[in-house]
């Protein structure tokens, strides 16, 4: 089947099956081209991950009607993906990357308009030249201004930080408790499974290593990864309302 | 002031570190920011692969500061036996990703030079 044939009939039937097919024939550009951006702080295999992602979307996009060889298209959109990546990472704290996008293009125009009149633009004249709300504007440029926990808590009559204030996220009962929900979801699954979770979430080893040390493709360890959570979801939830 | 740099050396992978340490400063030099040097490191290196697999086996590499960097990769001398790879494709299409205004120059069908470039921001 040709490479047109291939992507008609896949977006003719939306075929999972098929999808997965066409991800497994084309993986190897994710592969060469997250190649092409180590070096930069980032680990091979999360660089693979993120292009291989870019790759299962990009399939979904293409249209061969357009006359483009598929390599051609997904380029651009996995090395995208990949700078979008290093951006995000590059933040302390993780931004939306609209908001990013709109405190960067604030600051820009802000200036501009400065130069323009030379006075400063209020919040209103701003969001207006923005074509945003005035409320979208201050949300994002409230969102740059990192505090630090050890930081004291405005209007606490104690010496209180933030990290004082912020909340055990359980207590060790419910921690148990989980432990053991957790326990009997992963006895139901079967011994190939639980090997991916041992060597996964036990041993913590990337999907890359994971595939190498069961003898697997990395999509069929992605696959079972899928299947793995929503059983384990399924059945925490299942016992949850017992 | 207005630099400009050429280097002209054998295509083979003990000189990849010196034309990626040499396109580093001079992207510093053009006021790029390190991601954007990044970017031009990669496709300084994907246009000289381009260029080997075509069968040159030296080439020149000329660097301008224009508003930015141009930079201007050329296959040098007789070409050998060229072995073009399915990576070419991607290696191109990474090209017209990573820079702006991509221009190919091409003999009798076959690539002999690739430039492009890197604004300032």
């Amino acid at each position: 089947m040709t490479e047109s044939e291939l992507f008609r009939e896949y977006r003719e039937t939306r075929d999972k099956a098929l999808r997965n097919r066409i991800a497994e024939k084309y993986l190897y550009i994710a592969a060469v081209i997250a190649k092409k951006f180590v070096g930069r702080g980032v680990e091979y295999d999360d660089l693979y991950q993120v292009a291989s992602l870019a790759l299962v979307r990009g399939i979904d996009r293409f249209d061969e009607r357009k006359g483009l060889q598929f390599s051609t298209f997904i380029t651009p959109t996995i090395t995208g993906e990949i700078k979008n990546y290093f951006r995000d990472r590059s933040r302390l704290v993780h931004l939306p990357r609209r908001v990013s996008e709109l405190r960067a293009l604030a600051r820009r125009t802000a200036e501009e308009m400065l130069s323009e009149s030379g006075k400063k633009p209020t919040a209103s004249e701003l969001a207006a030249r923005l074509h945003v709300s005035e409320e979208e504007l201050l949300h994002a440029e409230e969102a740059g201004s990192v505090v630090s926990l050890d930081a004291p808590v405005e209007g606490a009559e104690s010496e209180m930080s933030y990290y004082d204030a912020i909340p055990a996220a359980e207590d060790m009962y419910e921690r148990f408790e989980t432990k053991e929900a957790v326990l009997a979801a992963v006895g139901e699954l079967s011994e190939t499974e639980r090997e991916m979770v041992r060597l996964r979430f036990g041993q913590e080893l990337s999907q890359a290593e994971t595939a190498k040390r069961m003898g697997v493709s990395q999509m069929y360890i992605s696959r079972m990864e899928r299947k793995i959570l929503e059983k384990l979801r399924k059945s925490l939830k299942e016992g949850s309302l017992e | 002031m207005n630099a400009r740099m050429e280097l002209c050396f054998p295509l083979g992978s003990e000189m990849m570190t010196t034309v990626r340490l040499t396109t580093g400063g001079m992207c510093a030099l053009a006021g790029l920011d390190l991601d954007t040097s990044e970017d031009c490191k990669v496709c300084v290196t994907e246009s000289l692969l381009l260029l080997l697999h075509r069968g040159f086996r030296e080439a020149r590499v000329v660097f301008s500061e224009e508003n930015g960097l141009r930079v201007a990769v050329k296959g040098e001398g007789e070409r050998k036996e060229a072995q073009e790879s399915a990576e070419d494709d991607i290696s191109l299409a990474l090209l017209g990703a990573l820079a702006g205004e991509v221009a190919e120059e091409k003999r009798e069908g076959v690539l002999v030079a690739l430039s492009f470039r890197f604004e300032s921001k």
